[in-house]
């Protein structure tokens, strides 16, 4: 009896170990391959050994160039430091490295939607005097004036690009040829599409977007907005324009997708979208451009043969693409205590010809010329995006009212707010940020 | 004990209590009254900050997500960790074994167990519980996107990583129940349930008071594993106190430290309310002891 019972109970306790080791199954990791070019970085030797503390997300885009600076930059008595983190955990570190009279990183890497508003706060040093030294010896002229022009602010560049993305459409061929499709140019071709695949009954919800309502929600208003030929804000009036008739076209039009769209789109990120492209529970995404690579990769995509490329589609037809021109590149803070000529040589060897080369296909190096139509399956749908892309949004203000309506732009697109309440909601929102800004 | 050697011992842990706790608190009050950014000196704003988060109806909703999840999880800690206990109480040989897996999940850190979790629901990336789950009910849930099975998966992952806690706790207490007490209640013929009801129970009720404490605090802080199993928390009104501090003050580099301390302040007041029964029933067992 007691032996009945104590068998019972171990099977018992068996059972409920089993439920609690169950969310480990299926639990697996992808580390990104090392893509680290020896370039030359010349600098003279310091007269005392110095270590140098690199802050730059991990991604295959933005790799390449940390791993060329770590790799080429230590020798002479430096020794350049680089912790690995992700996005979000990048944007809080220079947050805080930027606060106070000094801080824990010297070389930071940095992207055109933040760097007016560090650049108005004097967070960050202007490059000019710099660019103008050395120039020459690093071929900064062959660095692209349209990815300078995003770095800068107030006239002063303040960060060198590295590399950009843009917005990619990837598509399955196999599906869109069986069905006798075409890549759509615009959003009502992208429906029409998406609803003949999904009546063929092969894919559910045929299109992927990336629209965590976290984050990548706000950039793809933004994008639809930008295509819509409006910008958050009119730059000489200083006024918001989301009580504009674009700012509820952009939100119905995203809106009209949502019927080809996983329910749950709201909590994708760029990961998920590649999973369900993965997966093949989707036969059109859009999403940056450093994210494509992967999708080319058997290893990752069993359907990568099948997948093919083209530039976004506009919103209504217009020339500017659902896009958005997103800008890479290094900045050093104003509070760090190294030399800043020793830290401008290691920037600056970093995006050299040599590291932008080594840096294609996974990125599109800011260095002209780096990318061709035949550098990567997707090369020319980049580079056709890039050229259509809104043009950027280079003020301080910008990424403060990002976040500022970002839970609302979410709100509206899942349909919790009406477009109008939520035009009203962000305007008053945004000048709200603006009458920071006299 | 000497009043030398008293202080000798007392001191250190002083000075830590002081150090990690007292200064802490008290600069978190302060900031709560101030206009805070990174490395600046505050500017005294009085209780804007209060009147700002007490006027936000996000931070209401997160109130009530909280508290519920707080008592919901708490609950089913202490029932479903006793019984666990029990069972694990009744092994032989295997006791450690079995007690050293059950802990592997008490050790996993919050965020990695949540993201494994979520996998468990997310179709995207196998879902097996999601398959499971909708083969047998014939409809899609949206785990995700839909507030109360979101709320469900939120409350079963809690309870997956602190039950391992609560289990280890209530078995020491069960370890110390005199074996002779229950010899008495078997030989008077009382059935299991009643030796576990009228016995048992009584015995450990301190434990179980230890336990939900230790949960209740624990839970109020609901923070990580949000990040990974509820991407669309605002939204469904899912978000935590610990997570709106963070969406309001800190997300994407932002510096509303001002803020964030206020409603640090609220939360210890919550807590504090939460734990006073608790509190006032192991005081009234100390003062008859």
């Amino acid at each position: 009896m007691i032996r009945s019972r104590v068998r019972t109970a171990g099977a018992l306790a068996l059972a409920t170990v089993a439920t609690l080791l169950l969310p480990a199954c299926g639990a697996g990791s992808r580390t990104p391959q090392a893509t680290a070019a020896q370039v030359p970085c010349e600098f003279p030797a310091p007269p005392q050994p110095v270590s140098v503390n690199v802050l730059a997300y991990n991604s295959s885009a933005v790799d390449p160039f940390t791993n060329t600076m770590v790799k080429s930059c230590t020798k002479n008595g430096l020794t350049v430091n680089h912790e690995p983190i992700d996005f979000a955990g990048q944007v809080q570190k220079t947050t805080a490295t930027l606060a106070g009279p000094t801080g824990t990183y010297d070389i930071l890497e940095n992207y055109g939607f933040v760097v007016p508003t560090q650049a108005a706060d004097g967070k960050i040093r202007p490059l000019d005097d710099l660019v103008a030294k050395y120039g020459a010896q690093y071929g900064l002229d062959q660095i692209s004036p349209a990815m300078r022009k995003v770095m800068t602010y107030d006239g002063k560049l303040y960060a060198l690009p590295m590399q950009a993305q843009m917005y990619v459409m990837a598509y399955r061929k196999d599906v869109f040829d069986q069905l006798g499709l075409k890549p759509p140019t615009t959003f009502a071709e992208l429906r029409d599409v998406a609803g003949k695949i999904q009546a063929a009954g092969q894919i559910k919800y045929p299109i992927a977007l990336p629209l965590l309502a976290s984050s990548d929600i706000i950039t793809a208003y933004d994008s639809a907005l930008g295509s819509l030929g409006v910008d958050f804000v009119d730059a000489q009036t200083k006024q918001p324009n989301f009580d504009e008739p674009q700012a509820a076209q952009a939100f119905e039009e995203l809106r009209s997708l949502l019927p080809f769209m996983d329910p749950q789109v709201a909590t994708f990120d760029q990961p998920a979208v590649q999973q369900q492209m993965y997966n093949g529970s989707a036969a059109i995404s859009i999403m940056f451009s450093g994210r494509m690579s992967d999708l080319t990769q058997a290893k990752n995509n069993r359907f990568a043969q099948q997948t093919a490329f083209a530039a976004p589609p506009s919103v209504a037809g217009g020339e500017a693409l659902y896009n958005t021109l997103s800008v890479d590149g290094w900045s050093i803070p104003a509070n760090t205590k190294a030399d800043p000529e020793l830290l401008f040589n290691l920037i600056a060897a970093s995006v050299g010809p040599e590291s932008s080369k080594a840096a294609v296909p996974a990125a599109y190096p800011a260095r002209e010329g780096s990318v061709t139509a035949d550098s990567s399956p997707y090369a020319a749908a980049a580079l056709e995006s890039i050229g259509k892309a809104p043009a950027a949004e280079p003020y301080p203000w910008t990424s403060r009212i990002s976040n500022e309506i970002r839970p609302v732009v979410a709100d509206v697109i899942l349909g919790k707010t009406p477009i109008a309440e939520g035009q009203a909601k962000m305007q008053q929102l945004a000048n709200g940020v603006l009458a920071q800004y006299p | 004990m000497r009043r030398r050697e008293f202080l000798g011992f007392v001191t250190p842990s002083v000075l830590v209590m002081a150090g990690l706790l007292v200064l802490p608190l008290y600069q978190t009050i302060v900031w709560s009254l101030q206009r805070v950014n990174y490395g600046e000196a505050g500017e005294y704003v009085g209780f804007a900050n209060y009147a700002t988060a007490l006027a936000d109806p996000r931070f209401g909703q997160a109130v009530l997500f909280t508290v519920q999840l707080t008592v919901v999880v708490v609950i089913a800690l202490i029932i479903f960790g006793y019984l666990l206990a029990v069972l694990v109480n009744s092994l032989g040989r295997s006791k450690p074994f079995v007690l050293g897996v059950l802990l592997v999940s008490y050790v996993v850190p919050h965020v990695v167990g949540g993201a494994m979790f979520s996998w468990l629901f997310n179709s995207n990336f196998g879902g097996v519980l999601n398959y499971a789950i909708s083969s047998v009910l014939g409809t899609d849930i949206l785990w995700f996107a839909d507030a109360w099975p979101n709320r469900v998966m939120v409350a079963l992952n809690t309870l997956w990583f602190m039950i391992p806690f609560a289990m280890l706790v209530i078995l020491a207490g069960l370890q110390s129940v005199p074996e002779e007490i229950l010899e008495a209640a078997r030989i008077d013929g009382a059935p299991t349930w009643r030796v576990h009801w009228h016995v048992i129970i009584p015995s450990v009720r301190g434990v179980l008071g230890f336990v939900a404490i230790i949960s209740i605090m624990d839970v109020l802080r609901t923070f990580d594993q949000l990040v990974a199993l509820s991407p669309q928390a605002v939204q469904l009104g899912n978000e935590s106190v610990m997570l709106y501090v963070f969406n309001v003050a800190f997300q994407d580099g932002g510096q509303q430290l001002g803020l964030g301390s206020a409603v640090n302040v609220l939360l210890i007041a919550i807590i504090a309310v939460m734990l006073y029964p608790f509190i006032r029933g192991i005081a009234r067992e100390a003062r008859h002891a």
